[in-house]
């Protein structure tokens, strides 16, 4: 079943620059791939994906950058709400952020756990899909 | 015989004698009377250009291309280049380009002010605003570039900064190797890096 979430707490803007950071960066000339390894961050304004591998996509006219393929362990980070998964996917031009396998929300004290999430960047929405299970704090 | 009669073979006997005289004077003027032209002075040339040139051994619009065993075809070119003075298997150049045109078809070219080609290491070191452009659309520069003569492996000396696909890029250090599966060329940032994508563009 899908849980709608709010997560990060403001509209994102996809057209800031996106600023990506890591230790190396292997690029292959024939296919174009480019791969970033070592703790990479990938900082859009007030997103912050963090993952050891990630992957760009680039658009069929090799022009722009279509998705980030997060793989290894993702942490995504906007406003104060935080979201790990196995892979995050991150789609520049819609603001979408694709996490899949044992994705785990924390939001304040709650903590929510699923199988699949998206999250909406634009909207500060997320949907979490598969089995849901949320774990909340009893408020000392 | 009438007087005349008797001038006239005087007159012959007279002729065969100053004829070829006169034949022999107008020969001598062209070899002994004439001008003597100094071969030597006639061809204008510089001469001080000639001593440094013969000294230093310069050699303009050097080019030497060879293949690496994958078949990717590499290509030097410079404006000009001298021996070392002190090292003997060292070449000097100024502006040097190497071409580098791969199996698969793309490309990739290297150039700096400087460069200086080491026969006995078979490496090259472009030095002074190198510049590394590749066909998949790759512009970076960095200080000095040392590249392999006969095989795909290159490497910065230190930072290198520029712009691809991707964007803007920086970078404490790139290499530049074949991929042994592939055999395709990649380029290898690391030490840190920087990568800056405006999608706004």
């Amino acid at each position: 079943q899908t849980t709608s979430v709010a997560f990060g707490n403001m509209q994102q803007d996809t057209s800031l620059p996106v600023e990506v950071t890591s230790q190396e960066l292997s690029v292959d000339q024939e296919t174009g791939i480019a791969i970033f390894t070592g703790d990479v961050v990938i900082v859009q304004g007030e997103m912050r994906l963090a993952a050891p591998r990630v992957m760009v996509v680039y658009s069929e006219d090799q022009r722009r950058i279509q998705r980030l393929e997060a793989t290894g362990g993702a942490t995504l980070v906007s406003g104060e709400d935080a979201a790990e998964a196995e892979r995050a996917d991150y789609d520049i031009d819609t603001g979408l952020v694709v996490m899949t396998n044992d994705v785990l929300v924390t939001r304040g004290l709650n903590v929510m756990t699923s199988d699949y999430m998206t999250v909406d960047l634009t909207t500060g929405s997320a949907q979490m899909h598969g089995r849901v299970k949320t774990i909340l704090q009893p408020q000392e | 015989m009438s007087r005349r009669d008797r001038y006239y073979p005087r007159l012959i006997a007279w002729l065969r004698i100053l004829l070829p005289l006169l034949a022999l004077g107008l020969l001598s003027t062209l070899f002994l009377l004439s001008r003597n032209i100094d071969p030597s002075r006639t061809i204008p040339f510089v001469t001080d250009e000639m001593e440094n040139r013969v000294i230093d051994q310069q050699v303009t619009g050097p080019f030497f291309s060879g293949a690496t065993a994958e078949g990717d075809l590499i290509s030097f070119i410079a404006t000009t280049a001298r021996p070392d003075p002190e090292q003997a298997d060292r070449l000097l150049a100024r502006d040097l380009t190497a071409h580098i045109d791969f199996l698969s078809g793309s490309a990739m070219d290297f150039s700096a002010k400087q460069g200086v080609v080491n026969d006995r290491r078979q490496e090259a070191e472009l030095i002074g605003d190198a510049v590394i452009t590749t066909s998949a659309g790759y512009r970076m520069t960095t200080e000095k570039l040392t590249t392999a003569l006969d095989r795909i492996e290159a490497e910065t000396a230190g930072p290198v900064t520029g712009t691809g696909p991707p964007g803007r890029i920086d970078a404490g250090k790139m290499q530049i190797d074949s991929d042994p599966e592939t055999g395709n060329a990649h380029l290898l940032f690391t030490n840190g890096v920087k990568l800056i994508y405006d999608p706004a563009n």
